[in-house]
This record gives structure tokens, sequence and C-alpha cells, in this order.
């Protein structure tokens, strides 16, 4: 296969810009291609080459095959880069990026539909033996015959989207009485968010933890793990924090979820960058889902192992990446990732939209920022609230912690608001520092809304000599952008 | 931008900006926001306080869904709307029981943040 010169990226956000970084690295030239309310965000400023592909809706623009395909091929790529979300997990995109005569970087077509679809998935699962959490996955899409099914199973029942991910389409129906809306609005979520309202139930493990191995099939179909993830901290089924390794496997549980992990992947004859997730109860195991596709959390990974796994997963596309047998992997130290949300700790969690004011992420050893905006950017409404997301590294998990909430405390987000106080409180919680939260941690400790702590007369004092400094000759402060996009999005 | 203010003879460092009348500052390790007009702490836009006979937008989003019509009764806690944001759901509910007044939204509707959504006639407003 010929190297390419050109990637385009389906993607938006941090993931755009980690793709972009992997690109320049490796001296490739990128096409981003984006919709028209992302005017205003890093990628835009970094890829070479840009191509509005829609208006803001996803429904028009991410996740519009042709818009994407086409936008690919105006823009003189030779592949596409889907990163999460949207397309990524999409076979009908993998196959017509392929039919455009263009590369595909992720699994095959083939491979999307056997383990990305949640359903299919399971199947291929129970075929191999890997035990599964009880369920419906069937195409009686009724919701009737969902309720019913769900009874069958027994409360508490989850639904799913089964394209989904994200938490997006994805309730807990703790009784039958609920059971009826909750399923109707789960599979709008699913519809707005990945563009099929399938769903599928499955039993809830009350007490389980959410661990995940990273596999990675190279360019012969070779898969091996690059070990586990650790997710539980989960909020609304979205998952907030997560670590590499996990803090909760001992050696033989480990190896043998890792043989599963790869047994599933080499059956969906897996190439690239993929997830096996599982649920962990009473150290027992059970599959949940393949994610075929880069993952959100894919830097603790990198952290603890040296690796890039973005560049790797280009060089597979390319046909250029082999597992070395003789290279041994260890995980070195420990990595922790934080989802940084615009949206108000002290509101339930609300959306927080608008224009970014300054921004700062502090640099020191151990740290690791993705971000998709810079001060004076708009955060609009349209998409996923995630703006950024910040990974530490250090060599025991204490200290990683102990990293993680000095580096939130001295990050600056002006403009919006941001889950950074929620995420310090998890952090500082007995819990999550002896390791033993389960994917119910939050809803057990954490009310919805955190109380907002009063301000100090200290505060108070600083607040109002800011003012003053702010008022008297300021003439930088008033986030010095004249894009349209920008005044737009400030009325709101 | 960062600045320094001198407190009791002592010079703390800490970042401000003002965008919109809000003053934002990050000092000792968190973000407060404060309404630059009065000093005081700055309060939650939307909802304007107490329960309310209004249905407020608590972010810019989506009407997706309605699930009542002028001139139903509702009771407090029940849910009217829904609307979406950022690729999730929001239910929202009436604060007090009576009987809906008027809406004013319409289903796919993009909304901005504090838009009153729905009027409710309290109960004992007759």
């Amino acid at each position: 296969m010929a190297k390419f010169s050109r990637i385009a990226i389906a993607n938006r956000g941090e993931v755009a810009v980690r793709i972009i970084k992997a690109c320049e690295e490796l001296g490739i030239e990128t096409v981003l291609l984006h919709s028209e309310a992302d005017i205003n965000t890093r990628a835009y400023r970094m890829a070479t080459k840009t191509i509005c592909i829609g208006p803001a809706p996803t429904a028009e623009s991410y996740l519009n095959i042709k818009a994407n395909v086409d936008g690919a091929l105006a823009g003189g790529a030779q592949a596409i880069h889907p990163g999460f979300g949207f397309l990524s997990e999409n076979a009908d995109f993998a196959e017509a990026v392929t039919k455009a005569g263009l590369t595909f970087i992720g699994p095959s077509a083939e491979s999307i539909r056997s383990l990305g679809d949640k359903v299919h998935c399971k199947e291929l699962a129970k075929k191999a033996g890997l035990p599964l959490v009880p369920g419906y996955q069937g195409e009686n899409q009724e919701v009737a015959h969902l309720i019913l099914e769900a009874e069958k199973i027994g409360f508490p029942v989850i639904v799913k989207a089964a394209a989904g991910g994200g938490g997006r389409g994805m309730k807990l129906i703790k009784s039958s009485a609920e059971a009826k809306e909750l399923i109707e609005s789960a599979q709008r979520e699913a519809q707005s968010a990945f563009g099929s309202p399938k769903v599928f139930l499955e039993k809830y493990l009350d007490r389980a933890k959410h661990i995940e191995f990273q596999v990675f099939g190279d360019s012969t179909g070779n898969v091996i793990h690059f070990f586990d993830r650790e997710c539980s901290v989960q909020r609304r089924h979205q998952k907030i924090i997560e670590e590499a390794t996990s803090p909760s496997l001992s050696d033989d549980l480990r190896r043998r979820m890792g043989e599963a992990a790869c047994a599933i992947a080499t059956l969906g004859k897996y190439k690239g960058a993929g997830t096996v997730e599982f649920l962990l109860q009473d150290n027992e195991f059970y599959l949940l889902e393949v994610n075929t596709r880069l993952q959100v959390e894919h830097p603790v990974t990198e952290e603890v192992l040296g690796v890039d796994l973005v560049k790797m997963q280009i060089l597979t596309a390319q046909g250029e990446f082999v597992h070395d047998p003789k290279q041994v992997r260890v995980p070195r130290g420990h990595s922790i990732e934080c989802r940084i949300y615009a949206e108000n700790p002290f509101m339930g969690g609300v959306p927080s939209t608008g224009l970014l004011g300054h921004v700062e992420w502090p640099e020191g050893p151990g740290r690791r920022y993705e971000y998709g905006f810079d001060a004076g950017d708009t955060i609009t409404p349209y998409y996923d609230p995630m703006i950024a997301k910040v990974i530490v590294w250090d060599e025991t998990r204490s200290r990683a912690i102990q990293k993680m909430i000095r580096v939130l405390q001295d990050s600056v987000v002006f403009g919006v608001h941001t889950n950074i106080p929620y995420l310090i409180e998890i952090l500082s919680h007995k819990e999550f520092v002896m390791g033993t939260m389960t994917t119910r941690f939050i809803e057990t400790y954490f009310s919805e809304a955190l109380k907002e702590p009063e301000l100090s007369s200290l505060d108070k004092k600083i607040a109002e000599g800011a003012l003053l400094q702010l008022r008297g000759g300021g003439t930088q402060n008033q986030g010095a952008n004249t894009s349209p996009w920008a005044s737009y999005w400030r009325g709101i | 931008m960062e600045i320094k203010v001198r407190v009791d003879g002592v010079d703390h460092k800490a970042h401000a900006q003002l965008i919109k009348g809000t003053l934002w500052v990050h000092h000792n390790g968190r973000v407060f926001t404060m309404d630059a007009s009065t000093g005081r702490k700055s309060r939650k836009k939307a909802g304007a306080g107490g329960s309310s006979d209004q249905v407020v937008a608590p972010m810019p989003g989506k009407v997706t869904k309605l699930l009542v019509s002028a001139g139903a009764s509702v009771e407090a806690g029940q849910a009217v709307l829904v609307m979406e944001a950022m690729k999730m759901e929001y239910t929202l509910k009436a604060d007090i029981a009576g009987t809906i007044d008027s809406i004013s939204c319409a289903v796919g509707e993009q909304v901005a943040l504090g838009k009153a959504l729905i009027k409710i006639k309290p109960v004992s407003d007759k």
C-alpha cells in the first residue's frame, strides 16, 4: 500500500487535533472536514486544508457519509481517519470510503459489522464462549416488546443504543412504570447521536467495575493487547475519569481478561486500535462490548506504555505496522485522565455554552493536555460537552492522583463553566483513593449538583481589586475576538 | 489576564477577566464568577430564583418534545418538556401546580438560555 501524503479527518474537537499532531509527525498533510459551527476551533486553525461539509446539526454534516467522502476526495486525501463518535463505528461509512478508492483508517467494514454492532458482537462472543451480561439484543424494536423483554430480564435493566457510546442513548430503567418513557428517550437520543434508533437491553450489574483492554491488530492481522484501563467513574453512564492500569486486577485476572479480549478481536479479524470492554463483579468478568475505534481514554494507555496509538493506526492502514514479538510491553507507573466538560457542576451539570475567555493548562513533567479550543473560540450547544482532556503520569497511583488534583486546581477556563470542581471532589474521595469504586460510585456518594463553596473574604477582596484593575486601564480584557461566529454565540 | 491584588500588605496572584458583564476569577485553586455591576456573586441566570410560574430553558438547546398542551392541568414536578443539548436529553419539570397558560416554543426550535418556554397559571390563581 502506498504511503499517505494527505489524510482527511472526519471529526472535530480534541480528537481532530490529536490526529493532526500524529499526521504532522509522520509528514502527512491533513484535510479537516468540519461543520459551519466549527470555524472557531483549534483543529480548524491547525489543519493543512479545511473543507466545510455542512451546517451545524450533526445529521447534516458529521454524520453525513456522502458529504464526508466527497469532502475527502475534493481535498485530495488518500485516507480518512474517523476519530471517535460520529461515523467512527459505522460500517456503511467504512464501506463508502473504500468504494470511493480511499483508505479507511480503522478496521474493515466487516469487522465493524461483527464487533462494532453491539448486538452482533454478543453473538460472536457467545460462539467464543465469553461470559455475557444477560439481556435482549433482538431485532424487534417495538417499545411494547422491549418492555416485555425488560420484565423478563428483571429490573434494574439498562437500555443502550446499539450503535452507541459516550452515554448517549443509554438509560437505567428501575421499574416497569418508567420503562416506556426511558426506552423512547433512549431511541431518540440514539437516532440523534448515531443516526440509528436501534437499542438493546442488558441486566444492570450494581456493584461492577468497568475494565477495558486496549487491543491492536497489526497489518498482518495479528492481535495483541496493550493492557487495561479502569473507567468505573461514570456519571449518567458517561465516563469522566479513566486510568491505566486498573487498580483492581490481580495478575491472574489481568492475564485471563487480556486473553479473552484478544480472542474476540481475533475472531472479528481485527485491524488497528480497538477496545474490549468488560464488567467485573465478584472476580467474574462479563463482556460488555467492543469499540471498533480509538477511544477517548487512549492517552492513559499511551502514557503507561510509551506508545502512539494514532500513529500506529495510520501505519497499520498503510500496511506498515507489525507487532514485534521480541518486544515485551510492560506498563510503567500510573496514568489518569479527566474529561473536562462544559457544564455547570453547581447546577446539576447543565451544559454551559458560549465564548471561551482566558484558558490556561499549566505545563510540567508528566502532564498532557488534549484540547480542541483556545481563548476566543466558542462552545456551541450542537455537540458533545467535552472540551478538553487532562492526563497525568506518575510513578504510583497515589502520586498520580495528587498530581491530577494540583493540575486541575491550576487550570483556568473562563467564559464557560466546567466540571473541574466536581472532578477534584471525586479524586479526593476515599473510595476513589482506595481504588474500590464501582460504576455506581458517583450516584452513591455525590448528588447531582455540587454545593457551591462560599467565597472567603480574601476571594472577595481579590475580585474587587481585579475589577478595579480591569476597569482602570485594561485594554485587552474583553476576549478580543472579532469573528462573526463569536459575536453570534456571545448573545447566548 | 494575570493580576496581583494587594490585601493587607500582601500581593496575591490571580487570573481575572471581564466577559459580558461577568467577572471571572481564578484564585487559590478555583474559578468563580461575580456580577461585575453589582459586585455580588453571580447567580444562576435561568429560573430567576424561587418557584416559578414559568418553565425556562436552563441551557441553549433544541426543544425535542412537548409533553403538555395549553389548558392542560399539571402537578408540581410533572415533566412538561424535553430539550436536547450536546446530544443529551433533559426533561424540564413544572415548578408549581396549575394549568398550562401558554407555550412559547415549538418542537424542533433552537432556544436560548433563559428563554421562557411554558407559562403556568397557578392553581390558586382564580
